[in-house]
């Protein structure tokens, strides 16, 4: 009785170790990604904006919180840093790399304006702003 | 007959994988996730372009057939006429119908808001007006 049933029966185990390793995989991962991005900056809303379609893997996405403070992956850093960062960026990767700039809303522009100079100094001229185009529910 | 029953029932008990507790597991999961996954807003990208730093002499002097856009702390001007948001939206769509190749050249001052900015952004990418540039003032 219990040969034919071995035989023919298929094996769960592995198949569910797999795919619970699969799924920590996959949620230490959007962690990492998330913590990448400061989601104390509420961004400004642009209902019209084009809507992000490609990701080009090169971008450099620098974000100014409502003080002024520039950072890239939550690394604060002087605009004569970035200015250097992203000379850094143009030798390794070219003038075609995209810069966004993730401003919150109460920036004022002076703030902007040290890293849009910046990367206008180091020559990268894809430069974006970084806007809300729809509200998650 | 009952002996066959029994039989049967036994065999089921002896199965390999416990599929009850499993499926528990796997729902509980399932319900983990769902309440802790936090949607993500959509993000749009609007694109600008900026002046080199050598090339800053030479944009102040404007040819006059650009728009010049002014945005100042209390609000805006469109070739030098003080609007709001709501006019600034109808005489952009009127020159948008004109031309969308046209340049725009967006001046903000220092003290204003990045949000304000933005929203002059979000109204030219409304009206589909792509050459748009970012001058800063004092």
């Amino acid at each position: 009785m219990k040969k034919p049933r071995e035989e023919g029966g298929v094996n769960m185990t592995p198949m569910i170790d797999v795919v619970f390793q699969l799924i920590i995989f996959f949620v230490c991962t959007v962690e990492l990604e998330r913590q990448a991005i400061d989601e104390s900056i509420r961004l400004s809303m642009a209902p019209h904006g084009p809507a992000v379609e490609v990701k080009d893997p090169r971008e450099v996405v620098i974000e100014v919180d409502d003080r002024g403070r520039i950072s890239i992956a939550r690394n604060y850093m002087s605009d004569t840093v970035l200015r250097n960062l992203l000379r850094n960026v143009v030798a390794n990767h070219g003038q075609t790399t995209p810069v966004i700039i993730r401003a919150a809303g109460g920036t004022r522009h002076e703030d902007v304006r040290k890293v849009m100079d910046a990367a206008a100094y180091a020559g990268l001229w894809k430069v974006s702003f970084a806007a809300i185009k729809e509200v998650a529910q | 007959m009952a002996r066959k029953k029994r039989r049967i029932r036994r065999s089921v008990e002896s199965g390999d994988v416990q599929m009850t507790a499993m499926i528990d597991v796997v729902f509980q999961l399932l319900v983990y996730f769902i309440v802790t996954i936090q949607p993500v807003d959509v993000i749009a990208h609007l694109d600008v372009f900026r002046p080199s730093p050598e090339a800053k002499q030479e944009q102040l002097q404007t040819p006059p057939k650009m728009i010049r856009i002014q945005i100042f702390q209390d609000g805006f001007t469109i070739n030098d006429r003080a609007v709001g948001l709501r006019e600034m939206e109808t005489l952009l769509a009127r020159l948008a119908a004109i031309d969308t190749k046209q340049t725009i050249m967006i001046m903000a001052t220092a003290h204003s808001k990045h949000e304000a900015l933005v929203q002059v952004l979000d109204l030219c990418a409304k009206n589909g007006l792509q050459n748009l540039s970012v001058i800063s003032t004092n």
